[in-house]
């Protein structure tokens, strides 16, 4: 029964959200393209981050799919759709390169490398000037899909169900299992089988990819790339707060996590028009120290007690 | 027939050898027992021919095949399996979820067959209440979920670290019983570490004494406790 | 012992690539060691935390941010010259150090490492992003007059204030060391952060150690955040470059070798200068110590791989 509730549910908020420019106007809208694309982008760190790892370079692979779509276009002479594909391909590609590298590293090396990265991809790109634009990154001659704010929704809502789909099946295959053994004891996991290196491989090539897709979704839609904007460090903190809060390790995280922190920073956003990402500085800090387990942690912890009692 | 040996094996920590210059064979169907006073070296034995650290020399073989540098994951599908002195439950993974790692990445099966195996193995050890976190175990019932984890990579060789440390007399027996029956019904060969003499005496064909690395005796267990160089080792270690 | 072989090497590259520059282009090198100053005496006091707390402050140039924006407005209302205010800024830096550890770093001390790294990450946000919301993202200058001092030797003439940076670190460096050998404090601090079972064994409060710590590297940094004030505008994202580069310093230097940190600042300050000083390259300047924290974290893995 509480499954069937549960797929109800599910399909409800699909169903509101597949319907949204039916009813919604141009601004909430756009809100809730910001929304989508961070839940998404916060859904592909949580994924690597049940491995244990984390990742301080999301901007870094979503700006890498971003140049990729731009360039393809300008440079390669790629039509809209195959331009978008080639996102994932590239960051997919630069990601197994890079993870031969260093998914050996653990812990505050790894992190810090992602975070290096990233920046060197931005300074490459800003310094290709005659390739990539230079600071001044690159204008498409016009929005896909003729610019429709319906389309482009849906273009960004299409990122997220494959970021959702993927989440979903880490949590449901073998994925979920070696993610898991590695995160808790890559010893044991050892023992039991488990090729470390070739899940964190698949996992990073897999979350890079689609990370690169959303960059790739974000320049279509917006029409532009700087290394300024697509590398922007909002990219990597925004997800990561979001995830935080909503709970990692899941699926239902990051996706209320999405819902709650994308609604109240554009709140804010329109109330202060300074530092209204304070907020998610303050959401990090809160949540790592009184609740690490973030909401959907807490709600999980609170139903097991109430089912204990009931017992 | 040989499942397993080594020769020469030796393992140098920052000066300290920890294993130095084993040579061992171990049969199919054969419980060998593993001891020595804390510090001999048996745990990095294990690491060595389980492939968990590297030797500095020597060799490990494999049913004839040479795996003295295959990495762990390997050497765990090829029918080497074993489980850890210190506890290592998976805590995100329920207990079957558990004991299915290893029919899953060992045996690459799909997961409805690793949980059918699973649930055998776990009926097998008289385990119950397979849907429980880990942090809802007795010892027991962890050590037992361990040697079930280590089980489903259907291995032939199979080795126990001190698992019936902190257990009680009672729970003691029913392992011994259980691993026994287990050894035999799979044909494994299963190399034991027990401080307890008794254990060791009851569950044991054979027995090597490991002293500072060394390989000092080997032999049944009567025989290996009247050697005279095993009791000044067991006192010098006591003393 | 390898750490004393490190800083040889590390000083040993660092004058050669020296001399080599100075022959053929002086004031490459001149700006260069000024700017290895700057970077080294920031970067000591994450060394100083790294080596005895040990966690990566993510967070470390906000507070050097923070301290110059005190810094900034205590001089607009009193008229005050900055280099007057270094003392009081690091006093009041590190009793707001003392503070963040009390309420937050160490409740996460406990916890996975990473948890610690994400806490710092957020800390710094919020800082930066605090400041941003109370002062906008306005850049903010005191031009003072003796900052643009200069000196002419033959045909090379070059800005002299900013060697104050270079006296700076190399003080702290040498100040550290005799904190860290010669006193009560410095030792119990050394010793806890070898061995903080150990330490608290013998008696010696590692919480309080590890308080004080943090404060005096939060000193530190915040006297460095009013005398950065003296020659830089500043704004709220203007620390955080800072952090990443003095993680570079300290990871190439090893960690818990304070006098590595001023060599490899040394390397880095000239090796940045160096491709600023021609039009084609100077907008790779900013790649050098990226490129080289993952080579040095890269390399370091490869050896531990093989011991
Ligand atoms: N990773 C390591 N680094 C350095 N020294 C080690 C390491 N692992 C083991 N040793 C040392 O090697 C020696 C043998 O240790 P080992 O754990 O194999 O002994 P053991 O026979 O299993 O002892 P016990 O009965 O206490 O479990 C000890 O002196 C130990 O300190
Ligand atoms: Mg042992």
């Amino acid at each position: 029964m509480n499954r069937n509730l549960l797929r109800a549910l599910a399909f409800a908020a699909g169903a509101l959200a597949v319907s949204l420019p039916a009813f919604a106007g141009a601004y909430p809208l756009q809100v809730a393209r910001n929304v989508i694309m961070y839940m998404a982008l916060a859904l592909t760190w949580d994924m690597l981050l049940r491995s244990g790892q984390i990742s301080f370079g999301i901007a870094g692979l979503f700006g890498l799919g971003a140049y990729a779509t731009a360039l393809g276009v300008l440079r390669a002479g790629m039509g809209d759709w195959l331009s978008l594909a080639f996102a994932p391909v590239f960051a997919g590609a630069a990601a197994l390169l890079i993870g031969f590298l260093i998914l050996r590293l653990r812990a505050m090396y790894f992190s810090i490398v992602t975070l290096a990265l990233a920046e060197i991809f931005r300074i490459v790109i800003h310094n290709l000037h005659d390739f990539t634009g230079g600071p001044e990154g690159v204008v498409l001659d016009g929005v896909m899909l003729g610019g429709s704010a319906a389309a482009l929704y849906w273009l960004t809502l299409g990122g997220l169900a494959v970021a959702l789909g993927a989440s979903w099946w880490f949590e449901k295959s073998k994925f979920h299992f070696a993610l898991t053994a590695i995160r808790n004891n890559e010893t044991a996991a050892r023992s039991s089988g488990v090729d470390i290196f070739r899940w964190l491989l698949a996992t990073f090539v897999i979350t890079s990819a689609i990370q690169g897709l959303l960059g790739g979704i974000y320049v279509q839609s917006y029409g532009f790339a700087t290394p300024d904007s697509v590398f922007d460090a909002n990219f990597t903190l925004l997800p990561l707060a979001i995830a935080l809060l909503g709970g990692i390790h899941s699926t239902i995280g990051p996706v209320f996590g999405a819902i709650l922190l994308g609604l109240s920073s554009e709140w804010l956003k329109l109330r202060l028009p300074y530092g209204h990402l304070v907020v998610y500085g303050v959401i990090i800090v809160v949540v790592i120290l009184f609740m690490p387990q973030g909401l959907y942690g807490l709600a999980r912890k609170g139903l097991r007690r109430a089912e204990g009692r009931a017992e | 027939m040989t499942k397993l040996k080594t020769e020469h094996l030796t393992r140098a920590f920052l000066g300290l050898v920890a294993v130095n210059d084993v040579s061992f064979s171990m049969d199919e169907g054969e419980i060998l027992g593993i001891i020595g006073p804390n510090g001999a070296g048996k745990t990095t034995f294990i690491n060595l021919v389980s492939g968990i650290i590297m030797p500095s020399s020597g060799r490990v073989e494999y049913k004839g095949r040479d795996v003295t540098y295959m990495p762990a994951h390997e050497r765990a599908r090829l029918g080497i399996a074993r489980t850890y002195q210190l506890i290592h439950p998976l805590e995100n993974l329920s207990l079957i979820e558990n004991v299915m790692v290893g029919s899953i990445f060992a045996r690459r099966h799909g997961l409805k067959t690793a949980r059918a195996k699973a649930a055998g193995l776990c009926e097998s050890l008289g385990l119950s209440g397979l849907d429980r976190d880990t942090s809802r175990l007795t010892i027991l019932e962890i050590k037992k979920m361990e040697i079930a984890r280590a089980l489903a990579n259907e291995p032939e060789v199979l080795f126990l670290d001190e698992v019936m440390a902190g257990l009680n007399a009672d729970e003691t027996r029913e392992l011994i019983a259980q691993v026994q029956t287990i050894a035999r019904e799979r044909k494994l060969a299963v190399g034991v570490v027990e401080h307890v003499m008794g254990v060791i005496k009851e569950l044991t064909h054979r027995v090597i004494v490991l002293e500072a690395g060394e390989l000092i005796a080997e032999g049944p267990y009567e025989q290996v406790s009247k050697n005279p160089r095993v009791i000044e080792a067991y006192l010098g270690g006591a003393a | 012992m390898a750490t004393k072989r490190r800083t040889t090497i590390l000083v040993v590259l660092g004058l050669a690539a020296a001399i080599l520059v100075a022959i053929w282009k002086p004031t490459v090198l001149i700006y260069g060691v000024q700017q290895a100053g700057l970077y080294a005496a920031i970067a000591i006091p994450m060394g100083l935390v790294l080596g005895i707390v040990h966690i990566v402050n993510l967070a470390h140039g906000e507070f050097m941010m923070i301290a110059a924006y005190a810094t900034y407005f205590a001089c607009r209302a009193t008229g005050m010259d900055p280099l007057i205010a270094v003392l009081p800024a690091a006093a009041v830096t590190a009793a707001f150090g003392w503070v963040v550890y009390k309420l937050t770093i160490r409740r996460a001390l406990k916890a996975p490492e990473l948890n610690q790294l994400i806490l710092t990450f957020g800390l710094g946000i919020m800082f930066s992003q605090l400041v941003n919301l109370f002062f906008t993202s306005q850049t903010r200058k005191i031009s003072l007059d003796y900052v643009s001092a200069s000196v002419t030797i033959g045909e090379t003439s070059f800005g002299v204030w900013q060697f104050v940076f270079v006296a700076v670190a190399a003080a702290m460096a040498y100040g550290l060391k005799l904190f860290l050998t010669r006193t009560t404090l410095g030792k119990a601090a050394l010793a806890v952060g070898q061995n903080p079972k150990g330490a608290a064994i013998v008696g010696i409060d590692v919480d309080r150690t590890y308080g004080i710590v943090f404060a005096i590297a939060a000193a530190l940094v915040g006297g460095m955040g009013a005398l950065f004030l003296t020659r830089s505008a500043i704004f709220p994202a203007v620390g955080s470059p800072f952090t990443m580069k003095s993680f570079s310093l300290v990871a190439m230097a090893g960690i818990g070798n304070i006098p590595g940190i001023l060599g490899s600042a040394i390397l880095l300050g000239i090796a940045e200068s160096l491709l600023r000083a021609f039009r084609a390259t100077r907008g790779w300047a900013d790649i050098v110590f990226f490129v080289l924290i993952i080579a040095v974290i890269l390399g370091r893995t490869l050896k531990w791989r093989k011991s």
